[in-house]
């Protein structure tokens, strides 16, 4: 536990809450916001949990059961194999992980040049692709969708393609603006004492500036996966083939064909590897996102 | 009227002009087949020579929640490389097997399968996206031995400009599908089901007076997912009326036929409190519903009854059909296959080959009874009806003979021959505007209906300007 | 390259630049400065293209198929043609007013509610991991799993949140399937999915206050709002702007919750988004030149906010 001393005290100050009457108020309250938020945010993952158990009747019965009466693991089961989870849960991996890499190369190596090699224009450059922050992606999907079928000069189809999904992704001004941000308070003096060395740019970006920047590389890290498992729409567009899908769109289009109670037992299973992901690696994960957006 | 008679006029000159086609390219052919089948693989009108090493995609597959039609398809598909064992068919399982949107992106992708399952009403669209290939010439007596008994009207849908471009696959009429059971436990008479939307609203009243507490509802409708759209549709048909002008310019919707029909739904819904409390958003709800015995009557195609039993845990026993209420016209609807543009005249007869023996003949694929009966898949349902003449009493007899469902329990719908009518042009575009309307009236208890209508015939208006 | 570089160490800006024609000068000096640039660029292409390819080309994209129709496969010029129909359609109106709704709504409930939760979470002194994690769980979720599972909730007829409101003898909602109702409880529903992150974003912020501020405040007098808004506020103004921006930015295209808790366009269109109108535009009525001039419309509402955004921001500082 964290001490708390004068310099870094909060809104209420210790001597207040060791009062008698600050100490009731203040186990009251920590009371209440336990059980509160336990409620609304386990709760409803306790529900799915064991929604998922029950038949067919019960799952749609008033009133709810808070309870599964008559436990019906197959439907797990059923949801496993009929929505072929095993696959969509690989492919939302995978492009995960692809536009991760795709971002971490050109990205870093985008925002290494524009901050410390500095070419002729490069502020234009920059300014092209800090222009895109003000232009969310959803108000250009209809021709970033009639670019994907027809790629300009290439005349490349990339639709039911994994590159439809990590190239765009690539095209991420807040990535450029965090990275560059992050290059600039890097100190020249090591870029010139490299370069005294007779290394190259590729050799001091590699050797210098990457191992000082982990926090940040950390950071872009998370967006990248989190934005690619969230996305929705674009996915939904781009990967029409079934057995292409992630999970979001693949459970979705199934959703009709199935009972209600292996529709959320798909679910269930849906949200457990990230939760257990989350759960390992929370520390981490915690830290990286606030102290990331704090610098951005 | 006009448009619709000049368009069976058109269909009767096609099937001439087929006819004769094919009779030119049968006499070439007599002479090409001493000479080896170099020339007759380049002629479009003969069937696919079983020598031909040729790959076709299709897509509709039964998924595996569905599992003797799936298995049918497969040992289907193993019959058909008997005939022909040099053709390779990939199928790709797709539940539903169109969704009007990923429809859309598909054909923009040109991402479909190279034989593609859709809505008969979606020609235009396809068309619009130049993705159809027009098989006119690849389609006759020989390739299709059954041709000239398929319903001129069914294929008509499927024509454009004199050419045709798909291969009905099934057609439906629609009507109303109600729980018996429920009818017989709510005091109701179950072979006298409601013919008109007023005994609609009375016997929903009386089955959610006497049955309410049990958690069923006399009635539901859709709010949503173009499903709302196309039961209004069905349900001003009923009523004798259009949805659009008879020259598919402008919408003829708003009238005193909607308004009615509209009230009396708004009525079951916020007055009689005989429907759920939600608006079904997506297709299957209903099927859900109805299957878990929670409704007792909704508008639909007899289809949904075997979709019930096998899906949603129905009893064939417990559900009947009528006749759309009102009774004039019946909305008929279908599925059919379309041909990639992009596919090689092999790709067409291979695809060709495989619809014309699942789909579209008798004692074979779809209409092989005595195997339908040994799965379990019921026999009996008065769809699909697009065929006419001696194969119309073939199938019969045969439906007759191995007939698993209690085939009384749809007599009035099928003796009350109401005149079938095609869906409108832009049908799914129309759909989605009436949509709206639908919702307005299942979702708000002061909804303007007069309102509705009128921002909707706005809409509609705009939307079949722009496609022109 | 030689000592002579150590004055540029002051001018950041040219360090790269200028490192090469000290050392070398003339004629070798500009080849060399001509493969820096072309090294620099060989680091930027890959981005370059694609932002090429899928953001600056796009947008003139957009432009262009504002005034073009394609019909059978072939695309002819029709001027304000597909503009006039967006604009005209009856619920051009109603899918910006639900857009700004959604964005009111979620600015009282997803901007202030993770406000104050960090607020609190940050005065509690026990089981401070255990509610961050708790707050953050739903932000794991993969959105399916989030917005098909309050639509269960949601259900008039079986869902829970009905059920409980019985159990405490309050009135019972249509949630989803109200017009009245529809658009709230989306936001409620993305509010719960996604307060994680910016509740941790806040409390981080919250931790940088120097406590010497609420030492003096203390000592004026100050009770807790006063603190709260004299001293909290005004120490986490940049965060909090960031935030109301990406909000915002966010809340403007939201597609997803929408399409999958209330089908998309929802009772009635009432949670009809501008960015669902485009969807519904390109996808159900197959008019892509008409999504592509609504997207132009949006494109230049939110250009229009950035650019305010922007030059408050400026003024303020």
């Amino acid at each position: 536990m964290a001490e708390f001393t004068p310099a870094n005290r909060t809104l209420i100050s210790s001597a207040t809450l060791a009062r008698p009457r600050g100490k009731v108020i203040y186990w009251t309250v920590l009371s209440v916001v336990l059980v509160v938020f336990t409620l609304v945010f386990v709760g409803p993952l306790y529900w799915m949990a064991t929604s998922g158990f029950k038949s067919v009747h019960e799952v749609l019965h008033n009133p709810p059961t808070l309870v599964p009466k008559d436990p019906q693991p197959s439907n797990y089961k059923t949801a496993w194999t009929q929505l072929k989870l095993a696959k969509l849960l690989w492919n939302t991996f995978y492009y995960a992980f692809g536009a991760l890499a795709f971002q971490l190369v050109f990205d870093v190596a985008a925002a290494y040049a524009l901050s410390k090699l500095r070419p002729v224009l490069g502020n234009i450059v920059l300014g092209g692709m800090l222009a895109t922050l003000m232009i969310p992606s959803a108000v250009l999907i209809i021709p970033q969708y009639m670019t994907v079928l027809d790629l300009p000069l290439l005349h490349v189809n990339l639709i039911n393609h994994p590159w439809a999904i990590w190239l765009p992704t690539v095209a991420n001004g807040f990535n450029i603006f965090l990275l560059k941000r992050f290059f600039d308070s890097i100190p020249n003096d090591l870029m010139a004492a490299a370069a005294i060395d007779g290394a190259g740019p590729m050799r001091t970006l590699l050797s210098i500036v990457l191992p000082m920047s982990r926090p940040i590389l950390g950071v872009v890290s998370i967006f990248a996966v989190v934005n690619v498992w969230k996305d929705f729409l674009w996915p939904m567009l781009v990967e029409p083939d079934p057995s292409k899908q992630p999970i979001n769109i693949g459970i979705n289009s199934l959703s009709q064909g199935v009972p209600q109670n292996v529709l959320i037992a798909a679910l269930a299973i849906s949200a457990l590897p990230t939760l257990l992901i989350f759960l390992l690696f929370q520390r981490n994960i915690m830290s990286g996102l606030t102290a990331g957006s704090l610098k951005g | 009227m006009s448009r619709i008679r000049y368009r069976r006029l058109v269909a009767v000159a096609l099937v001439a002009g087929i006819g004769l086609t094919s009779a030119a390219c049968s006499s070439s052919d007599k002479k090409d087949d001493n000479g080896g089948s170099k020339a007759s693989s380049s002629s479009a009108g003969t069937p696919l020579d079983p020598k031909t090493k040729v790959t076709i995609s299709v897509d509709c597959m039964p998924p595996t929640t569905k599992k003797p039609e799936r298995k049918q398809w497969l040992d289907d598909i193993a019959e058909f490389h008997k005939t022909y064992p040099n053709v390779t068919i990939n199928s790709k399982d797709t539940f539903p097997c169109e969704d009007t949107d990923k429809f859309t992106a598909q054909l923009q992708g040109s991402s479909e399968t190279d034989v593609f399952y859709s809505y008969v009403t979606d020609l235009n669209q396809v068309l619009d996206a130049g993705q159809a290939a027009d098989i006119t010439a690849y389609v006759n007596d020989k390739t299709v031995p059954n041709l000239k008994d398929i319903d001129p009207n069914v294929l008509a849908i499927l024509k454009d400009d004199g050419k045709l471009y798909g291969l009905p696959t099934t057609n439906y009429s629609m009507g109303l599908v109600y729980n018996r059971k429920i009818f017989k436990d709510a005091g109701l008479d179950p072979d006298k089901p409601p013919t008109t939307w007023d005994e609609i609203r009375t016997d929903s009243k009386v089955i959610q007076d006497k049955l309410g507490s049990k958690g069923i509802h006399g009635f539901f409708e859709y709010g949503a997912g173009n499903q709302g759209g196309w039961h209004l549709t069905s349900a001003l048909y009923g009523a004798g009326n259009n949805v659009v002008s008879e020259d598919g310019t402008k919408a003829a919707f708003n009238g005193p036929e909607a308004t009615s029909i509209l009230q009396t739904i708004h009525d079951m819904r916020w007055v009689d409190n005989s429907m759920p409390a939600s608006a079904g958003k997506e297709w299957g709800e209903s099927q859900k519903a109805m299957g878990a015995g929670q409704i007792g009557m909704y508008l639909a195609a007899p289809d949904d009854i075997q979709l019930m039993v096998q899906q949603y845990g129905a009893n064939f026993n417990d559900l009947g059909m009528a006749p759309i209420p009102g009774g004039k016209t019946s909305l008929m609807g279908g599925n059919d296959y379309f041909f990639k543009k992009s596919d090689s005249p092999d790709q067409i007869k291979a695809g060709i080959a495989w619809i014309n023996f699942k789909f579209l003949t008798l004692k074979k694929g779809q209409f092989n009874y005595a195997r339908n009966k040994t799965d379990g898949i019921p026999v009996g349902l008065p769809q699909p009806f697009f065929f006419t003449g001696q194969s119309k009493a073939t199938d019969t007899a045969d439906k007759t003979q191995y007939a698993t469902v209690p085939v009384q329990n749809y007599k009035s719908y099928v003796d009350a021959q109401v005149p079938v009518k095609g869906e409108p042009p832009n049908a799914q575009k129309l759909y989605t505007v009436l949509d709206t309307v639908m919702s307005g009236v299942l979702s708000n208890k002061g909804a303007d209906i007069g309102k509705l209508l009128s921002s909707a015939e706005t809409q509609a208006n705009q939307l079949l300007a722009a496609g022109q | 390259m030689a000592a002579t570089t150590v004055p540029d160490k002051t001018t950041r800006r040219h360090a790269g630049r200028a490192a090469g024609p000290r050392t070398q000068g003339g004629r070798g000096g500009l080849s060399r400065k001509l493969s820096q640039n072309l090294q620099a660029y060989g680091f930027l292409i890959g981005a370059i293209l694609c932002f090429g390819f899928f953001s600056w080309y796009p947008m003139v994209r957009e432009f262009i198929m504002s005034f073009q129709q394609t019909r059978r496969g072939v695309t002819s010029w029709v001027g304000f043609k597909n503009i006039k129909t967006v604009y005209h359609d009856p619920y051009f109106w109603t899918a910006w007013k639900n857009t700004g709704m959604f964005t009111l709504y979620a600015l009282v409930i997803g901007f202030v509610v993770p406000f104050f939760v960090a607020i609190l979470l940050n005065e509690l002194r026990h089981a401070r991991a255990y509610l961050r994690i708790l707050v953050y769980l739903p932000v794991m979720l993969p959105p399916v799993a989030g917005a098909l599972l309050f639509k269960y909730f949601y259900n008039p007829e079986y869902g829970l949140f009905n059920r409980i409101l019985k159990i405490f003898h309050l009135p019972t909602s249509q949630w989803l399937d109200s017009s009245h109702t529809a658009l709230i409880s989306v936001v409620v529903a993305a509010t719960w999915m996604s307060m994680g992150s910016a509740t941790l974003i806040y409390l981080a912020a919250l931790q940088n206050i120097p406590g010497e501020l609420y030492e003096a405040a203390d000592l004026d007098g100050a009770g807790l709002w006063s603190k709260i808004w004299h001293v909290t506020v005004p120490q986490t103004r940049l965060v909090l702007s960031l935030m109301l921006l990406l909000q915002i930015v966010a809340t403007m295209q939201e597609f997803t919750n929408v399409f999958l808790m209330a089908g998309g366009n929802g009772p009635e269109n009432s949670t009809m988004t501008v960015v669902y109108m485009v969807y519904q535009y390109g996808y159900r009525y197959n008019n892509f030149g008409g999504a592509a001039a609504l997207g132009l419309f949006l494109l230049l509402v939110l250009a229009g906010f950035s650019g305010l955004y922007a030059r408050l921001n400026r003024n303020a500082d």
